[in-house]
């Protein structure tokens, strides 16, 4: 399965279903972007055609995401 | 008093102040929209809402909007719902100085409700253990908005007052594993460091559906080495009731709904975001902390808590608005008695309505710098307007009607720019940079140049009985 956010091929496995045994969703997570949904969003969210194309990390570098809050340097023992 | 979340609720309910939503509701967008809803019924008197009907959640409880207003702002105080922002504020302000009253009572861990039930690695799924939706439509995921972290300090995890209990946005990316916001400036940024200098993990407690005077002062910016338990029992004026973690190494609300014990991994950073934030601009994708959740323990038939967050005004707003402006007031007041009040409201200070006597002239200017410099305003207050001391700072017809009739605008505005601001404010460019906008819409005192000879039309205190009179008069006609 495809990611709807990164683009990224087979990088996408179900994390979650309804608990309630319903069968009404499923949850999936991409490995790569992090990016989770549910199944059952509306339709124009399970579709990256029609997304806001601001939100889309195709071609994205992720290694060069902003990090807020540093990794500091390691304490000489 | 209430000494719980559920007590909470029930407080909330009797008063009229929680609705049931009982329809059937599918996660999105539903529960974001009527989260929404509620926080568009106006910050005054809005509910909060309790949903237990939401597709595939069946039987799961949701709560929302729970501090949403200034009504249950006031009953969380134990005030009259109809207690105005000014008499919450001088409320606060006169319960903060307890702070060293403030006691804590212990339960064995073994006897805790939030320990009624505990699920160890394998036997949790935390995205279907708690009702969840997606807070804002192109969220990176699914977020806790409203969630507790306890952590200690790794140089002294025996000092009480050092154990930090903050609000930050947490991601649930699977199971078991999470992915949390702490900025530079967040106090457990301090504690992180210390553990991901050593390369040890850092423990955390991730508490869900709090003593609501628990959840206020975790979103309070007060200094490091105060506790957030012993200010809520502070503020309570009764103890607040703790117990250890299952695994004995964190302290956490005895009666909190959920407990995820777990550790943020030391040293690494992974995709996280974007997410709807207060500013009302979602933030970027951003590489982030780690959490790997061990054990999850709840309460019988566990109530979820989160709060929508995004375009104001909001939950967020009203929980964090108080707090932030008595914060500031006290820090600024150590040395500045002459500040009257402080309206730090508007999204955790980034705009400040500060009233003051000027004790000389261009005082109110120098009592701008100190807000720009208390430990919170260094990054967060970006805008200052200075009202005089007679005029209220939440009344902002009042507000206006000052700077209307004072600000002078070649000496009474000006602009510090290059200062440290709040990153994910849309304005601080780059991220973490900003300026600081000075509006002294003060009177003039010597050795200032006065305004023009004018006298001004003095405030009538005594009018207030008239107003009380007036009032009732009003609810008898609204009777018939």
């Amino acid at each position: 399965m495809k990611c709807i956010r990164c683009g990224k091929e087979d990088s996408v496995h179900v994390v979650a279903k309804a608990p309630d045994g319903s069968g009404a969703w499923e949850i999936y997570k991409c490995d790569v972007c992090n990016y989770g949904w549910r199944s059952s969003e509306p339709a124009k969210m399970l579709d990256s055609s029609k997304w806001d194309p601001f939100f889309s990390l195709i071609g994205v570098d992720l290694n060069k995401l902003m990090i807020p809050c540093p990794i500091p340097p390691l304490r000489e023992k | 008093m209430f000494k719980d979340f559920r007590e909470f609720l029930a407080v909330l309910e009797k008063e009229g102040q929680l609705v049931r939503y009982a329809d059937e509701i599918v996660p999105e967008p539903e529960v974001r929209l009527i989260s929404r809803a509620a926080c568009d019924m106006g910050s005054g008197s809005s509910p909060a809402v309790l949903m237990d009907n939401i597709r595939g959640y069946k039987g799961q409880r949701l709560a929302v909007n729970v501090h949403g207003s200034w009504a249950n702002h006031a009953l969380m105080l134990g005030m009259p719902k109809t207690a105005s922002l000014k008499e919450q504020f001088f409320e606060l302000e006169h319960r903060w100085d307890k702070y060293e009253e403030g006691k804590v009572e212990w339960i064995d861990s073994d006897k805790a409700p939030c320990h009624e039930a505990v699920l160890d690695e394998g036997a949790f799924n935390l995205l279907e253990l708690l009702p969840c939706f997606k807070i804002n439509e192109y969220d990176g995921g699914f977020y806790l908005s409203k969630a507790s972290v306890v952590s200690k300090d790794p140089d002294e995890p025996d000092n009480f007052d050092k154990e930090n209990v903050g609000i930050y946005r947490i991601q649930m990316l699977d199971a078991d594993t999470l992915s949390m916001q702490g900025l530079p400036f967040h106090d457990i940024a301090i504690q992180l460091r210390k553990a991901e200098e050593r390369n040890e993990p850092l423990p955390v407690a991730i508490c869900l559906g709090m003593d609501p005077v628990i959840s206020f002062m975790a979103s309070t910016p007060i200094a490091y080495d105060q506790s957030e338990y012993k200010m809520a029992a502070a503020l309570k004026g009764a103890p607040v009731v703790l117990t250890k973690t299952t695994d004995g190494k964190l302290d956490v609300p005895a009666g909190a709904e959920f407990v995820l014990e777990g550790e943020i991994v030391p040293r690494v950073r992974i995709p996280e975001g974007p997410f709807g934030e207060f500013p009302g601009s979602y933030s970027g994708a951003r590489r982030q902390v780690l959490i790997k959740i061990r054990r999850v323990t709840h309460r019988k038939d566990p109530i979820f808590e989160n709060l929508y967050i995004g375009r104001p005004w909001g939950e967020i707003d009203t929980l964090g608005g108080l707090n932030t402006s008595i914060s500031l007031f006290k820090q600024i007041t150590e040395t500045m008695p002459e500040v009257v009040a402080i309206n730090a409201m508007y999204q955790h200070g980034l705009t400040v309505v500060i009233a003051v006597n000027p004790r000389f002239g261009g005082y109110a200017k120098s009592v701008a710098f100190r807000a720009a410099s208390t430990p919170h305003g260094i990054s967060y207050v970006k805008n200052i307007i200075l009202v005089d001391g007679d005029v209220d700072p939440f009344d902002l017809e009042k507000v206006m009607w000052a700077m209307s009739t004072r600000i002078r605008g070649p000496q009474d505005v000006f602009v510090i720019p290059g200062t440290p601001g709040m990153p994910l404010d849309p304005s601080s460019e780059p991220p973490g940079m900003g300026v600081k906008v000075v509006i002294d819409a003060t009177t003039p005192v010597a050795p200032e140049r006065q305004l023009r000879d004018v006298r001004m039309v003095c405030p009538m205190p005594e009018a207030r009985k008239y107003q009380d009179i007036l009032t009732d008069l009003q609810k008898a006609a609204n009777k018939k």
